[in-house]
Order: structure tokens, then sequence, then C-alpha cells
């Protein structure tokens, strides 16, 4: 039976094998959602797109509520932060768009799909290199805030608290890094793993 | 779309829902991932349906995103085909025609299901009569490849099934 015309035979003699759908089944489905892994992440940057929008409404409306201090200060450098978010996410479904696998054959959709996903990963990684110190300056300018200016700026002067402060920063660098990069690993890794094994073979 | 696109397009994925099956049986092992997979590749099909223009044979285009679909798809990870036993399959021995087809093919499929995905892909366009012509353009590589890949998995599938 190992001749292939012996096993189109075989292929073909056994009957059907498996549970026919309904029409109203299959009109059925095409409500339902797609389950491949970019409209997975689509599906999950639109959310944190439209949440990020949600908040920076709350906070702006909120700040119009504030008189001039220190939280109103600390709300605006959220919304600097989050209109900086809108372009990330924005940015991140550019990334994911035009992604169309039916008019490629097999080898030249795993290239596309391939390609596509490790830019966004170093998207995702490089973004959040920028964010780390944004965040990190951000904390301190808050700290600042609360201490006072001229307070902040006469503990500064001091070499230990700025050595603490050095070293506190490599450490949230390097943490923050690793911690990234553990995350998109696991998220992402895998199927990359897998999209390249692929490629290998149909290039082998 | 329209009402009527919708009408056809259901329509043409019952005609020919015999190939979405058959990728759903090599590619997921389980009756709920194989249930996922067809939901997926038939919403891949609706999606690609406007951009179908007859130019090629409606079962090539319904192989080639089938199986783009269930080969690159985000099927759960680590959710991957198991390498199943042979005698899992608990052959009877019968001197029933129809069982002995029964049996092979059992073995056939559990032979496919032990390839790569990529040979998976090949093996069954081979079995259902794709030219090999057919086979490379969906695959991406060319006609001669095809030729040396089929010769290796008729190979391997010699040795499985022995």
């Amino acid at each position: 039976m190992e001749e292939l015309d012996d096993l189109k035979q075989i292929w073909k003699s056994h009957g059907q094998g498996y549970e026919p759908k309904k029409e109203s089944e299959i009109a059925l489905m095409l409500q339902g959602r797609s389950n491949s892994i970019i409209g997975k992440i689509k599906r999950n940057v639109w959310f944190e797109l439209i949440f990020t929008i949600a908040c920076s409404i709350a906070l702006l409306v909120y700040t119009f509520t504030l008189e001039a201090g220190a939280i109103m200060w600390t709300i605006i450098s959220l919304l600097v932060l989050f209109t900086a978010y809108l372009f990330y996410y924005v940015k991140k479904l550019l990334l994911l768009g035009r992604f169309d696998p039916s008019g490629e054959n097999i080898k030249s959709s795993l290239e596309n799909l391939h390609r596509k996903l490790t830019i966004y990963v170093n998207f995702y990684r490089k973004s959040y290199t920028v964010l780390y110190p944004v965040y990190f300056f951000l904390g301190l300018f808050l700290g600042a805030l609360d201490t006072g200016l001229d307070g902040f700026l006469n503990r500064m002067r001091d070499p230990k608290t700025v050595i603490t402060l050095i070293g506190v920063m490599g450490l949230f660098f390097v943490l923050g890094f690793i911690a990234t990069h553990f995350y998109l690993k696991k998220l992402y890794g895998n199927h990359l793993l897998k999209l390249k094994e692929l490629l290998t073979e149909l290039q082998g | 779309m329209t009402e009527d696109q919708e009408k056809s397009f259901v329509k043409l994925v019952n005609e020919n829902q015999g190939l979405i099956h058959k990728v759903c049986i090599l590619y997921e092992t389980d009756k709920e991932a194989r249930n996922d997979l067809f939901q997926e590749i038939v919403l891949q099909l609706w999606k690609s349906f406007p951009t179908f223009r007859g130019e090629a044979k409606i079962t090539t285009w319904m192989y080639r995103i089938a199986l783009n679909t269930a080969i690159s798809g985000l099927r759960k990870l680590g959710r991957k085909i198991k390498t199943e036993e042979l005698e899992e399959f608990h052959f009877n021995i019968s001197d029933n025609t129809e069982d002995n087809f029964e049996e092979n093919f059992q073995k056939l499929q559990w032979a496919i299901r032990q390839l790569s995905e990529i040979e998976r892909a090949m093996i069954m366009m081979a079995l259902d009569e794709v030219p090999y012509d057919e086979i490379a353009e969906n695959i991406g590589i060319t006609q001669n490849n095809v030729r040396v890949r089929m010769n290796r998995i008729r190979e391997k599938i010699r040795t499985l099934i022995r």
C-alpha cells in the first residue's frame, strides 16, 4: 500500500469519516471571532487603546476640577504619557495590519507572518526601552514636586544620593528589560520559533 | 458583503466541506480543536472570498487558505499533534473488505500525522489528485522540489506503515 496510487485509493475509499456541518452551522460560523495570532493581538491592542482613551478622558475631565498643585501636575504628566501610548498603540495596529495570507502561498505567508511578528516584537521591546527612562524620570519629577524643588536640589548635591539614584536607575532598567524580554518570549517566542522551523524546512 | 454573496459562500463551503474536514483531521487530534480549526478556516475563507476571482480552481483556493490557516495559525501553544502509538487504533483483523479499507485508512491517517506540517500538506494534496504544479504553487517551492520531497514522504510512509 506504499505506492502513491495505492495510497490514493485508500484515501478515496474511505467514507466521509466526519460529521458534516449543516449550512445553518456554517452561516453561524461567519459571526464568530478569528483565533489567528494576528487577530488575537489586534483585539488586545484595540482593548488597550480604548482603555487608554477612556482613562485619558476621565483624567482630563478630573483635571478641570483641580486647582494648580502637585496632584494636577501628576495628572498632566500621566496625560502626556497616555498621549505617547496612543501613538504607540496606533503604530502597533499599523504593524499588524495588511496581513492577508489568502493570496499568498504557504512559504510567502509564513515568511510574511514571521517578518511581521518579529517587527512587532522588536517594536514592543524598543518602546519599553524608551518608556523605562520616561517612567523613571517621571517618578523623580513627581518626587521632586512632592518634597519641594529646593529640597530636592539640595539632596542632589549629596554624592551618596546621586550614587544611590544611579544604582536604583540601573537596577530599574535591567529588571525592566529582563521582565519585558521574558514576557515577550513567553508570549511570542514559541510561535516565532515554530515559524522559523517551518521556514527552515521549506528552504532545506 | 451582500446576503446573496453570503448564501453562495455558505453553499460553496457546504459542497466542499470534506476538504476542510480532512485538513482539520490531519492537523488536530481532539474534536474541540478540530471544530475550532474548522471555524477559523471558514472565517479566513470568508475574509478572502471577495478577492477570489475564479482564476484558480475553487479547491486550489480553498486548499491554500485552509493549509495556511492550519500551519501558520496559532493553535494553543503546546497543543501539538502527539506522536501517537499505532496500537492506539486497536485494529481488528477481519476478512471484510470494508473493514480492511477502514483499517488501511486509519493506518494511513496515523502515518501522515507523524509527518511534519509541510509534508502533511503536500501528501494531502497529492492524495486528493492535486497536480504537482499546483502543489508547488500552493507551497511556494519548485515542481522538482515537490517531486524530491514526495519521494521522501513516500519513503517515510512506507517505513511507518511497515
